[in-house]
């Protein structure tokens, strides 16, 4: 118990170095983007073919939209959230991260069918970059299968 | 600026800043709360400036838990400048005598100076930023254009080569303003308008309230290298 604690503790003092001394190197390097989607599943064998994209942007936001995400922006948030994961997930395939996204998506598919979502689900990453001179789309990363609603099927 | 002054101006932007992103986490996932409620109740006292030194202590504490909670940083330099602040805010409390409060109040003006000058260094590296290639990626490709509308009217903008020049040279040269009080009054304007823009394009809101949060410590560093004489002018 002592040691976990410790062992946690220590860690999170780690987690706070780079605040203490910070990189500041905002888009130097315009690298490859991790777009993340997900199929619904019936079964978890089923192969995934109804790939989506998660949390599509708005087509545009008004001068009402803007104002009021000045002051409250938790879902775009967590969809930059999101995109670290994805980072993280293409770099070592973490616990965490694949938990963080897992349990977003897991949320959202829960709110959006409200009662009716399909009984497993996938994700996957693709990576979007230029090469010679087009953007270029890769999948680089699919899921396993996951229950939609926590705890069920696993 | 004092230095008190400063750090109380810090610590009620910093509040405010802490404030806004506990009400988004509150309608974030379930286990979230257990970790924001308190980071507001402890940002809330913050404002009224009671015991406000135990009160960044235990702000400190909180961010631990935060960290351990996300393994990093939530939002990026955003929340890395907020950490950054509040261990100066922990450190200027703690300081045995003012030399030492001023050290920590100094190093908090820094980083934020140091934020916009290597981010400046950093593009101006890297050819992709002379030619407006590397802005014209992040609305191609990048996640981070906040609506297709943004997406689709600066990819092929002809703007996009003196926008890049205009945010490297603004970053590279907002040192330079330290030299004069309304130099540094107009290029703080600046750079919050600079991330008022990138809010608008990219919907990064929280780093407008950060990075204002930091800008009193910056103007209280002004003031005194001002009245030691280490500035050619006295403004």
């Amino acid at each position: 118990m002592i040691r976990s604690f410790a062992a946690a503790a220590l860690n999170s003092l780690r987690l706070l170095l780079p605040a203490l001394f910070p990189s500041w190197r905002f888009f130097d390097v315009i690298g490859p983007s991790p777009r993340i989607e997900v199929a619904a599943l019936s079964h978890p064998d089923d192969d995934a073919t109804a790939w989506r994209a998660v949390r599509p942007r708005p087509d545009r936001l008004g001068a009402a939209g803007y104002l009021r995400t000045f002051f409250f922006n938790p879902r775009w948030n967590e969809t930059l959230f999101l995109v670290t994961c994805a980072e993280g997930v293409i770099r070592d395939e973490s616990d965490h991260t694949l938990r963080e996204i897992r349990d977003r998506l897991r949320a959202d598919l829960n709110r959006d069918a409200d009662g009716t979502a399909a009984p497993w689900f996938r994700f996957r990453i693709a990576l979007l970059s230029r090469h010679d001179g087009r953007v270029r789309r890769d999948v680089v990363f699919t899921s396993p299968a996951y229950p939609t609603v926590d705890g069920a099927g696993s | 600026m004092s230095a008190e002054a400063a750090i109380r101006l810090t610590e009620i932007l910093l509040a405010l800043a802490f404030l806004q992103k506990s009400v988004e986490h509150c309608v974030g996932l379930p286990d979230e709360r257990r970790y924001f409620l308190p980071l507001a109740a402890l940002s809330l006292l913050l404002l009224t400036g009671i015991e406000s030194d135990l009160v960044c202590y235990a702000l400190l504490v909180n961010a631990l838990f935060i960290l351990h909670r996300f393994q990093g940083p939530y939002n990026g330099g955003s929340d890395l400048l907020g950490y950054l602040i509040l261990v100066c805010l922990c450190l200027a409390h703690a300081a045995p005598d003012p030399v030492w409060r001023d050290y920590a109040l100094a190093y908090l003006a820094l980083q934020p100076i140091l934020s916009y000058f290597k981010s400046g260094w950093s593009k101006a590296i890297h050819r992709d930023w002379w030619s407006g290639q590397a802005l014209r990626d992040v609305f191609d490709f990048s996640a981070y254009p906040v609506s297709d509308a943004v997406r689709a009217r600066f990819r092929v903008s002809a703007l996009l080569a003196p926008m890049s020049w205009a945010v490297i040279l603004f970053e590279l040269a907002f040192p330079l303003a330290l030299l004069h009080r309304d130099a540094l009054v107009v290029a703080l304007a600046m750079a919050a308008a600079f991330h008022v823009a990138n809010f608008l394009l990219f919907g990064f809101n929280r780093f407008v309230w950060i990075w204002v949060a930091s800008y009193p410590a910056i103007l209280w560093l002004q003031a005194r290298l001002a009245a030691a004489g280490v500035l050619p002018w006295t403004g």
